[in-house]
């Protein structure tokens, strides 16, 4: 089943220059979709429309089958979305961020104290959350803001390089959370630059490049017989 | 390595004034919108600040007291200069945003401490020579002095900013070293501001305009402020009498104070970073049970505590309301006759309420920042699942829960100006619209000039356009409706025409709020 359609999206800023142009994805439920690219191919572009963050003109991205222009709160009710830098309230405690986030998306006391406690836990964030957020480091923003997407059990993660800041063991909670939400029947839709991960981690991986697809697919039909990191370079040089 | 420090003194400076224009993204339309902005606003304020030393001094003249003018201003200078500088020590020279990035660069922890230091003088000194070189220019066309007083107070003034800024600097670095020492810090210091400017605003009121007593008033403050700050004597000496060993002392001192305090800032300055920027965690919490709320009371909670969390931005949002609160329980305890003279008709001075009630509301608006205020967490906001509505209602509702007192403060400066009981209840009526206009218009104009790319907030909420326009604009909107009122011939029902106004200007503004700014949020990047 379809958690997210990208159709014909293209997003140009001022100087006319197209960051995206006509790209056309799908990412089906229990998806884990890499979307691999060099820096300002048009990975955070995309990522930022998806989530409702950046406005566009032109092409349509559905949620669930739902329009992200139509109706936005309906498809932000079902997504989470993790930036490549999670500035936070810097003001509120850990525990506080969490319990606000809770609150928008109407997460009841029990799924929330016990979520809370779980994803705390496996983070091993619980005894910092009643610290203020401007205390963390930039691992431990990377947690939280990890954890404040998991709290309301989405139905499309959609992640901004997820792993950078985070130590090895983090990484790998991580990966095994994706891993098991993607089981639960969630879709999960992220970019990063580390090539191996995406190799054992998806299940699809799409690159792009200069702001348009140049491969998608299984990750098997993306990289043959080669590693990823082989097809990406080549991809990536070719004219 | 003078020019290095001077490179970064230029990018800094540049930032700051990209910053209080809110055109930080528009890259290369940067140094023309600076050029007029500043330029306009310079010419603007030294306008005022000459006019208003002019006519001062014109009043002085007339009593044969001309000389009180250049200390008087000096020291109001001095003492505007000394409150503001306290509150833009952390994030100037201390808790600076990109201290990380600036002590990794190559360039010795002296050249820094100069850099940041040379950005303090310059953003002073442009107000001071706002004030003084006008003030300068009345004093001169009145005394008509001798050359040597333009020679001696044109040098003077560039030393003028170098005490108060030390002074600032170790009161403001206290407080932000002991605010890092504590959790909840920040009521602390919004009450210790708040403190102080109130004495400062109530020693204001003790002042009437009565001509004489303006001179007794001006020699009591003068003669006040030399025997508390040495200086302004040294200062009147060696302008007013053009002593050349005053003069001298005046510089000398100035300088090797200012000396002295870098080198002391230089030894502490790299230790009192790392403890202001390394926030006081315990690292003890366990799940408890936890209290759920509806999305709105969540957001209107988080913009509470960010509103707290911000003394700049309460002491300069807050401060209305406070004022108004100061003077409604002030005239409780004065008998309003003698305070404005037998000649006002009592209908007339009934009708001061209304007025000093717009004035104080309108002076409070937390919303014509509070957009701009999400900075780099606005993703948070627009990934929420919540109609942008909501999120305004959560801002505009932070400002009413900040204007309440406004209502009691009403029913209070009602009776203590023995209105009769419509009048109060204009009065509460008034304090209720103007509060929702000032939250709706303050909106708005943020809508459409936010900034969202500042590292110091207290440039957001004192300098940034759409404060400086909100503000502006609000002082305008009271003066007209002051005048208005004035030419009517009945004030009951000029108040009653107040309130239908503002009410209809309410629901007009709200009808703005939920269309255009549905569409705007989209936009907000």
């Amino acid at each position: 089943m379809n958690m997210l359609s990208i159709k014909n999206f293209s997003k140009s800023y001022k100087n006319d220059k197209k960051a995206v142009e006509n790209l056309n994805l799908e990412v089906m439920k229990g998806d884990i979709f890499g979307f691999i690219g060099h820096n300002g191919a048009g990975k955070t572009t995309t990522i930022r429309a998806i989530a409702g963050v950046l406005d566009f003109e032109e092409g349509e991205i559905t949620i669930d089958n739902i329009s992200i222009k139509k109706d936005p709160v309906s498809c932000k009710k079902r997504t989470a979305y993790i930036p490549d830098n999670p500035d936070l309230y810097e003001h509120l405690t850990g525990i506080g961020y969490l319990n606000f986030i809770g609150d928008i998306y109407e997460v009841n006391r029990s799924d929330r104290e016990t979520l809370i406690k779980q994803y705390g836990d496996a983070f091993e964030l619980t005894v910092n959350l009643g610290d203020t957020i401007s205390s963390y480091s930039h691992g431990m923003k990377q947690k939280l803001a990890i954890i404040a997407a998991l709290i309301h059990r989405p139905k499309l993660l959609v992640l901004d390089e997820p792993f950078v800041g985070l130590d090895p063991k983090a990484a790998h909670t991580l990966k095994t959370i994706m891993l098991q939400l993607c089981e639960e029947g969630s879709a999960i839709f992220f970019s990063t630059h580390v090539l191996e991960v995406a190799e054992k981690l998806c299940n699809k991986i799409a690159i792009i490049k200069n702001g348009k697809l140049i491969s998608h697919g299984t990750t098997e039909e993306v990289k043959g017989n080669s590693s990823l990191e082989e097809v990406f370079m080549e991809l990536i040089e070719e004219k | 390595m003078m020019k290095k420090v001077m490179r970064l003194v230029r990018v800094q400076l540049w930032a700051v004034l990209g910053e209080m224009l809110s055109i930080g993204t528009k890259r290369n339309k940067k140094p023309k919108a600076i050029y007029i902005g500043i330029g306009l606003f310079v010419l603007l304020m030294s306008a005022i600040s000459f006019l208003y030393s002019y006519m001062i001094g014109s009043g002085l003249a007339m009593f044969d007291s001309l000389e009180v003018l250049p200390p008087m201003f000096m020291s109001i200078t001095c003492i505007v200069l000394l409150i503001t500088t306290i509150f833009k020590i952390k994030g100037t020279v201390f808790g600076f945003r990109d201290y990380d990035m600036v002590m990794s660069m190559p360039i010795s922890t002296g050249g820094i401490v100069a850099s940041r230091l040379i950005i303090l003088y310059s953003i002073n000194m442009l107000f001071v020579a706002m004030l003084m070189l006008p003030m300068t220019l009345a004093y001169g066309i009145l005394a008509r002095p001798s050359a040597l007083f333009y020679v001696f107070s044109v040098i003077a003034i560039l030393f003028l900013p170098l005490i108060p800024i030390v002074i600032a600097s170790v009161i403001g670095t206290i407080i932000a070293y002991v605010a890092s020492k504590f959790r909840r810090s920040n009521l602390l210091n919004i009450i210790l501001t708040m403190g102080i400017l109130s004495i400062f605003i109530s020693m204001s009121f003790a002042i009437d305009d009565d001509g004489e007593k303006l001179v007794t008033m001006s020699r009591n403050l003068t003669s006040q402020v030399y025997s508390l700050y040495p200086l302004a004597k040294l200062y009147t000496m060696a302008v007013v009498d053009q002593d050349l060993f005053a003069f001298v002392l005046f510089i000398a001192i100035s300088a090797i104070a200012f000396f002295l305090y870098t080198i002391l800032i230089k030894m502490v300055f790299k230790k009192l970073n790392t403890a202001i920027l390394t926030g006081k965690t315990r690292a003890d919490f366990k799940m408890g049970r936890i209290k759920t709320g509806s999305p709105l009371k969540a957001l209107y909670l988080k913009e509470l505590k960010r509103y707290f969390a911000s003394t700049i931005y309460v002491t300069n949002t807050a401060f209305g309301i406070v004022m108004l609160t100061l003077a409604a329980i002030s005239l409780f305890f004065v008998d309003t006759q003698t305070l404005f003279g037998p000649e006002i008709p009592a209908n007339l001075r009934s009708g001061i309420g209304p007025s000093i009630i717009s004035f104080c509301v309108m002076m409070c608006c937390t919303t014509m920042s509070s957009i701009s205020m999400e900075g780099k967490n606005l993703w948070i906001l627009k990934s929420l699942p919540v109609e942008p509505r909501i999120i305004y209602l959560a801002k505009i509702l932070v400002n009413l829960t900040i204007l309440a007192p406004a209502l009691i403060d009403a029913v209070i400066l009602g009776i203590a100006l023995k209105a009769d009981f419509l009048v109060i209840l204009l009065m509460v009526l008034i304090a209720a619209a103007c509060s929702v206009f000032v939250s709706f218009y303050g909106l708005i104009i943020n809508l459409l000039l936010p900034n969202f790319n500042w590292t110091n907030e207290a440039i957001v909420v004192k300098q940034s356009a759409s404060s400086m326009v909100t503000v502006f604009s609000s002082i305008g909107i009271v003066i007209i409706q002051f005048t208005l009122m004035m030419l009517m011939p009945n004030i009951l029902v000029a108040y009653l025409g107040y309130v239908t106004v503002l009410v209809v200007l309410d629901v007009c503004l709200y009808w703005v709020i939920l269309h255009y700014g549905k569409r705007r949020f989209f936009e907000l990047i």
